[in-house]
């Protein structure tokens, strides 16, 4: 697949593989997607890059697009990443970014004369986590739709569910990545957001096992999903960092506030309404008790992925202005 | 949980200098950060051998028998007797392995959904290898070439009262089932002694649901008794030989697989019985 369209394309995520895909020599044309009409000069002057400003959400200017710009660059592949980030804000309008425009994108792009492989970037979050389901989540595991379940992942599962429901039944061969939570500003990561407060407080007694993806594992396995010859199906996209939740608070400098686990539902509410953050405990509940580790196997085996950059805290540090004492010492370590 | 600097300072007070060191050469899948997935840690285990120390041989003076017969590498399922009311008898096993074996390996203990549930205890149980007993985990530590210890007895063997002591439950079939499954042998094993350590009282339901246990277990002492603890392993039973894998979809293959390993454990168990010389001795 060398003329490829990616939808979220001023994200961390999807700014990250567009320049990727920009210096890659197999890479013919990149058509870039975003929302943003001035998406800078980062995006505007890579090579090989056509960025296109659109509202996904409007089906007509969807339709247009795909049957004219997508059409006349010949596009062979389509890369969705494009999901509503901020796990605060719900509502009809969300969903329809998140489920409605995923289903749209992928019935148009089935009788598309061009696109020959869709690519579906969901996460790891659509898995449930609990006492009695494996630590090391493989595919099969099941998936977190309970009807308290938060609407940022019942969207995540209904989409990513929407599209593995197309595989083998259409004539385009259908990735599914779940990936790994990217710790990265912006990319609308709950325990970015956890960790860049000034006290991490979590449940007194449990430490759970978690796994962190970095911006350059997480492009590389979208790549990979991109290339692989006949590829098609589920994969879980881990990290390299394998961790405890305890861990990760100390590897970022942050106090560790361990709290009887009632208090923190409350205390992380009124965090989010005084200070207007992300993160919310609800949705983070059982994965802050109970392990959750993606197995990768499968995507190694057939996609030839294996993380191998493991995340690098002191740039994570940087954006939250932390004193230069603290990022000295983080080097050190 | 506790950083990691305090519980390596912690298992150097408590284990001398030659256990720390062949801890080093513990077989453990490091996943970036010196955890494997399920949360195992080497720096915790020395520590929870340190803590374990004095029980094993001082309290219950542990005696091992034929403990050559645990595959010093490879995929093994260790399936053993349970009992005791409270569950001495898996930290001891989990012990005498890491004691017995060189380069000394790691038993991963399958414990009750329940366990993982506790607070602390559940952390500290899976920085020391415990894992939940799902399917997933198990079917994942066999392929990864671990070493299970599954009581396949259940709670209703931990938790049988002191006039059925040595008589075993009927056992359950998941632990044939995946050694067939996986190719994995089983090694038979009768830990004699903890039967007698802790006299249960009664239990009680109310309350036990709040946390996932089947009940909560009144013991007649506080503490375990300081029984002398025996613990046998039998040859290796390599299941896997007589069956095909798909055949671990039988409901009659795994029944009969499960029979014949607990055929082994209550032959142990009776040579302990007949070769100890008393409760406390």
């Amino acid at each position: 697949m060398t003329r490829v369209m990616i939808t979220g394309a001023t994200t961390p995520i999807g700014a990250s593989f567009v320049r990727r895909l920009a210096f890659d020599d197999a890479i013919e044309q990149v058509l870039a997607l975003g929302l943003e009409s001035d998406p800078g000069p980062e995006l505007l002057e890579l090579p090989k890059v056509v960025y296109r400003q659109i509202d996904l959400t409007r089906g007509r200017s969807l339709r247009d697009l795909l049957f004219t710009d997508v059409k006349q660059l010949g596009i062979e592949a389509v890369v969705h990443t494009a999901h509503h980030r901020r796990a605060t804000d719900e509502g009809p309008r969300i969903h329809r970014l998140n489920v409605g425009v995923t289903r749209e994108l992928m019935q148009l792009c089935q009788h598309h004369p061009t696109v020959r492989r869709f690519v579906h970037r969901s996460h790891g979050a659509v898995y449930k986590v609990k006492a009695d389901q494996p630590a090391v989540i493989g595919e099969d595991h099941p998936l977190n739709l309970g009807p308290s379940t938060p609407q940022w992942i019942r969207d995540r599962v209904e989409a990513d569910l929407m599209v593995c429901s197309q595989m083998g039944m259409c004539p385009m061969k259908v990735v599914v990545l779940r990936c790994a939570e990217v710790l990265a500003p912006r990319s609308g990561s709950q325990l970015y957001d956890y960790v860049s407060s000034r006290v991490c407080m979590r449940p007194l007694g449990y430490d759970p096992m978690i796994n962190l993806l970095s911006l350059d594992d997480q492009v590389e396995a979208l790549y990979r999903a991109l290339v692989t010859e006949d590829a098609q199906g589920v994969f879980n996209i881990p990290g390299r960092d394998t961790l405890p939740l305890s861990e990760l608070i100390h590897m970022m400098g942050r106090p560790d506030v361990p709290m009887p686990g009632v208090l923190l539902s409350p205390l992380y509410r009124l965090r989010g309404r005084l200070e207007r953050r992300e993160f919310r405990y609800d949705m983070n509940h059982w994965r802050f008790h109970f392990s959750g580790v993606l197995d990768g196997r499968r995507a190694k085996a057939v996609l030839g992925y294996e993380p191998s950059h493991p995340l690098r805290p002191t740039e994570l540090a940087v954006h939250w202005h932390m004193g230069e004492d603290t990022i000295d010492l983080m080097r050190q370590q | 949980m506790v950083k990691r600097e305090t519980v390596t300072g912690l298992a150097r007070r408590m284990l001398p200098d030659a256990r720390l060191a062949r801890l080093q050469d513990l077989q453990l899948l490091d996943a970036g950060h010196g955890y494997d997935p399920f949360g195992a840690n080497r720096e915790w285990i020395g520590f929870g051998a340190g803590l374990m120390r004095f029980l094993y041989e001082k309290w219950f003076r542990v005696t091992s028998h034929d403990a050559h017969h645990v595959p010093s590498s490879g995929a093994a399922i260790l399936a053993s007797n349970h009992s005791g009311t409270l569950p001495y008898d898996a930290t001891m096993i989990w012990s005498d392995v890491l004691e017995h074996t060189s380069p000394p390996r790691l038993v991963r203990p399958v414990m009750d959904h329940f366990v993982p549930l506790l607070p602390i205890v559940g952390t500290f149980f899976a920085r020391a290898g415990g894992v939940g007993g799902s399917r997933g985990n198990v079917r994942a530590l066999l392929e990864a070439g671990e070493l299970l210890l599954i009581f396949p007895e259940g709670t209703v063997g931990i938790g049988k009262p002191f006039r059925e002591r040595y008589q075993l439950q009927r056992f359950r079939v998941g632990h044939a089932e995946l050694a067939i499954r996986h190719r994995a042998p089983v090694v038979p094993v009768a830990v004699v002694g903890a039967e007698e350590q802790m006299p249960q009282l009664t239990r009680i339901q109310a309350g036990a649901k709040l946390f996932g246990a089947p009940y909560i277990p009144i013991p007649a002492t506080l503490l375990p008794l300081p029984v002398h603890y025996h613990i046998y392993y039998g040859a290796p039973l390599n299941l896997h030989e007589d069956y095909r894998p798909e055949q671990a979809d039988e409901p009659a293959v795994v029944r009969e697989a499960a029979d014949r390993v607990q055929a082994a454990v209550a032959g142990l168990i009776t040579r302990g019985l007949e070769e100890r010389e008393g409760v406390f001795r």
